[in-house]
């Protein structure tokens, strides 16, 4: 008895060596990597940028901040994605570790090519959580956009996710995708994805710009935002949408939070209708053998601001901006859809998921050709917008100014 | 080993040898009293403490007697008082015309002399010489084969003072002394009902400690009384100088990290737990009482949980179970996540670690390791060292541990985070033992962390669980009620229900006369109900 368990016990001990903790890495001996950009070089090879964070320049005081950068980029070609991330050990002392990655840029050549291939290792990793948002730079290349220095959020990286996370909660013209979304929509037949589009504006000289200069100085001429969106088609970059176009999207998707919508008064000037709660419901049918989509928007919202004479405290005023929105809004969704549908031939309002649902014999029938179709679906749009509140003063003080 | 075994043995012989060379083959008092003196100051050894006063008791013809006891266990004024001054006086004439032979001699003087409470006779040397060496005065008659014990232990005692170890705030503060009369009469005065019961044994081959056995009958499970006595009478020790001692010769378990016997130095303690149906062994000369069978939630049980309002109580019982949880898995968890699983981490957190870590030599497993070394020695060296020099201790240990180490890059600022949270979390058990069990498991669930990850720890935590679950306290399992889950039982587990809604006792541990009373929630009196 005795003997069995000194065995067992020795042997235990050395299992627990054999192990070699095999896959440990301490936390400093890890490259963070917040962002990447991926690139198509010109001999069709993928150029993979990392953006690595420098943690002690990040947090607080400790090692005195020395003045170094707050990130370091490392950049390799490859034949594959992997391929160049590991390539990049020759450069970066520490292994590339993407688990915390918060934002994919895709730079536009590459997109055009086709993002299907790429996203592959991403998906497939163990290291990496698929809730990093993807982006796509419009007119620059990716790595131009992962170069700049933002001020704020000392990492770009942050700066990327928190801007379009703020930007998509209250402009709604940008769309926040994470990975797995993208790729259930590329998969989707019903549905066309949309990514949205990242601009690296650089003035001036490109050494001082996009050194810790560029953040000195109060309007840095370096920046980088968020602009349209951009269209694909299957995993094809085919296309950007302009800003009515986007926020249209954003409201039949059911992803706008909220935004401001500049109304016109009846007797000249304008009020702005803040919504604070839209909820569109997309309904697929069969109308006479002809596929038809009817959408229901109910928005609810404040008076934001009033730039006429009105009075705020009848209730028929009230009615009359409401209906005033209404009308301004729905026009512009119509128009917008319209254009999408002539202009892209490309459903990434997912018409055809909402018909599926409803009706999946004819969609079978349907999916085939859905492109050709969704250009001459009918949509019939509804919208119901009504103001809750009018902000904390009644009538506006321009009332008074005689 | 042989030549030990042998040692042992010839030792053995040659001390039974002089045993019954000494008691000149016969244990029965002689008539002679010069012989028995004799025998007796051979046995002792003729220690300096025996006290041997010879004297002559004047009944109509004087009789020479003979009392010894032991300087300091008894109670020499008592002896002056309630012995010497009435055999030596000599108007108790009258009463001996019944008198007739030497025998009754000695009953006279128990019936009618001596005016103390406890008096026994003896015949042989064996059953006086214990009872003379516990401070109990013997009598012996010229002429007599019989002797009288009479019961006068007294000597220093501390005293009872206020418990240091289980500290309430609001409860009893005494607590139980070095000596086993007064922890009695500790319990008996919370307790007085006629049921509740005291049977004594000595255990110790040399020390021939007086072991008290308490419960209360009809509450008591019998199956559990008879095997404590079995388990207390298999003990074959010389000596019993703690209670720790009868502990590990009677626990289910001793290759177990985990305690199966329940211990307190508070008389409100050990009555509840007798009220509970549980037992209590009271051991001679420590403060300490063993309460059997134990089950796990009780070294979690704080004897205010039951002093407070119930929902506090369930409050801060929660709180103990978590701070279990961080003293046992805190800095493996943190080894764990942070070198396995980093992922798990919120990005910023991961970057404000990343760079507390920049710079530090050490992987994080050896980091925790030091620090948590460093802490268990200086916990040790504060418990053993003068208590003038204490605070010195905790000057250096807070500085050389906390923020010297950091500054000089030894350890990270988290890791002392992550350390001082488990020292704390590991003194807010109530019981001391379990706290230790836990301090131990700690690093070998560190050594797992830091070689499987998450993976490691829950595969100890699980083997751990089953552990417990095998485990058992007399007969009971020490898991219950969870494990086996025992509804009613839940009711003082994780939560401690309001006193009125507490019906039925321990299932698993009192058998019979389960329910406590038929007690109803207060509620307001309606007027015209009544």
């Amino acid at each position: 008895m005795k003997r069995i368990i000194t065995i067992l016990t020795v042997l235990t001990l050395l299992l627990s060596l054999t192990t070699g903790c095999w896959n440990r890495r301490e936390l400093n001996e890890l490259a963070i990597t917040l962002a990447m950009g991926l690139d198509l070089t010109k001999d069709g090879k993928y150029l993979v940028t990392a953006q690595v964070v420098n943690p002690s320049e990040i947090a607080g005081d400790k090692g005195g901040g020395g003045g170094d950068s707050p990130v370091v980029i490392y950049q390799e070609k490859g034949e594959t994605v992997f391929e160049a991330i590991r390539k990049m050990t020759k450069e970066s002392p520490r292994k590339i570790y993407p688990s915390h990655l918060r934002m994919l840029i895709i730079g536009e050549s590459l997109a055009k090519k086709g993002i299907g291939k790429p996203l592959d290792l991403l998906s497939r990793d163990w290291e990496l959580r698929s809730d990093f948002y993807v982006a796509v730079s419009k007119g620059v290349r990716a790595e131009e956009v992962l170069k700049v220095p933002t001020s704020l959020e000392k990492t770009p990286a942050n700066k990327m996710f928190d801007n379009l996370e703020v930007s998509a909660e209250a402009w709604s013209a940008t769309s926040a995708v994470m990975l797995d979304e993208l790729i259930t929509d590329m998969v989707s037949p019903g549905k066309q994805p949309v990514l949205t589009g990242i601009t690296a504006d650089i003035k001036g000289d490109k050494r001082t710009t996009l050194s810790k200069q560029n953040v000195e100085l109060i309007d840095t001429p370096a920046k980088i935002y968020f602009n349209q969106l951009a269209v694909f088609k299957k995993d094809k970059l085919i296309g950007w949408l302009n800003e009515n176009q986007s926020k249209t999207y954003n409201i039949i998707t059911n992803k706008e939070v909220s935004t401001v919508v500049n109304i016109p008064c009846p007797d000249g000037g304008k009020a702005v209708y803040q919504v604070t709660k839209s909820d569109s419901k997309v309904k697929g049918k069969i109308r006479n053998g002809r596929p038809e989509i009817d959408i229901n928007i109910q928005v609810e919202g404040n008076v934001g601001e009033v730039e006429c004479k009105v009075d705020l405290s009848k209730q028929e005023t009230i009615d009359m901006l409401e209906k005033s929105y209404e009308k301004e809004k729905k026009e512009i969704l119509v128009k917008s859809v319209k254009q999408i549908q002539e202009k892209y031939k490309v459903d990434i309002f997912g018409f055809g998921d909402a018909i599926h649902r409803t009706d999946p014999k004819a969609w079978s029938k349907l999916k085939k050709d859905w492109d050709k179709n969704f250009e001459d679906l009918k949509v019939n749009i509804q919208l119901n917008g009504e103001i809750r509140r009018v902000g904390t003063i009644g009538n506006s003080f321009l009332n008074d100014i005689k | 080993m042989n030549f030990f075994k042998k040692k042992k043995k010839e030792k053995k012989i040659s001390f039974e040898q002089a045993q019954t060379d000494k008691g000149n083959h016969t244990d029965l008092l002689l008539k002679d009293l010069n012989k028995n003196i004799e025998n007796i100051k051979l046995l002792v050894g003729n220690s300096s403490d025996i006290v041997v006063r010879e004297f002559q008791i004047d009944l109509p013809q004087s009789i020479k007697a003979c009392i010894f006891y032991t300087d300091g266990l008894v109670d020499t004024n008592s002896i002056q008082n309630f012995i010497m001054e009435s055999l030596l006086s000599s108007d108790h004439a009258e009463k001996t015309r019944t008198i007739t032979s030497k025998h009754d001699v000695l009953s006279f003087l128990k019936e009618h002399i001596l005016k103390v409470g406890d008096i026994q006779e003896v015949t042989s040397f064996r059953s006086l010489l214990t009872p003379l060496l516990s401070g109990d005065v013997i009598l012996l008659l010229d002429g007599c084969t019989q002797g009288l014990k009479i019961g006068m232990r007294g000597g220093k005692d501390r005293g009872v003072t206020e418990v240091t170890t289980e500290t309430v705030v609001r409860g009893p503060k005494e607590g139980f002394t070095e000596n086993l009369r007064t922890n009695t009469a500790l319990i008996r005065r919370r307790i007085k009902t006629p049921k509740l019961w005291l049977e004594t044994k000595k255990i110790g081959k040399e020390t021939q400690t007086d072991v008290g056995i308490m419960y209360i009958n009809g509450i008591v499970n019998d199956e559990v009384l008879k095997e404590v006595h079995e388990r207390l009478d298999r003990i074959d020790i010389d000596g019993i100088l703690e209670s720790g001692y009868i502990e590990e010769m009677i626990q289910d378990e001793t290759y177990s990290p985990f305690p199966t016997v329940y211990y307190s130095e508070r008389p409100d303690v050990i009555a509840a737990e007798l009220l509970e149906g549980k037992i209590a062994i009271l051991v001679d000369g420590t403060p300490i009482v063993l309460v059997v069978p134990a089950l796990f939630v009780s070294f979690i049980q704080s004897p205010e949980d039951y002093y407070q309002r119930a929902d506090i109580s369930t409050m801060i019982r929660l709180v103990r179970f978590l701070s279990i949880f961080i003293a046992l898995l805190a800095p493996s968890l943190y080894i764990a996540i942070t070198t396995f699983h980093a992922e798990m981490l919120p990005t910023g957190l991961l970057i404000s670690l990343a760079a507390q870590r920049e710079g530090v030599p050490f992987p994080a497993f050896i980091e925790a390791l030091m620090m948590e070394t460093a802490f268990e020695i200086l916990r040790e060296a504060g418990l053993r060292m003068p208590k003038a020099i204490g605070s010195a201790i905790s000057i250096v240990g807070t500085l050389v541990i906390g923020t010297a180490a950091v500054e000089a890059g030894i350890v990270s600022a988290a890791m002392v985070i992550v350390v001082a949270m488990t020292a704390i979390s590991s003194f807010v058990l109530p019981a001391f033992t379990l706290s230790m069990s836990i301090r131990m498991l700690r690093f070998p669930m560190m050594v797992l962390a830091a070689s499987f990850g998450l993976f490691g720890i829950f595969v100890g935590f699980i083997a751990l669980v089953l552990h417990l679950c095998t485990l058992r306290s007399f007969g009971v399992p020490y898991m219950s009620p969870m494990g086996p889950h025992i509804r009613e039982d839940m009711k003082d587990t994780f939560f401690r229900v309001p006193r009125w809604a507490m019906v039925s006792r321990p299932r698993l541990i009192s058998q019979r006369n389960n329910r406590r009373e038929n007690v109803q929630a207060p509620k307001p009196q309606k007027e015209g109900n009544e």
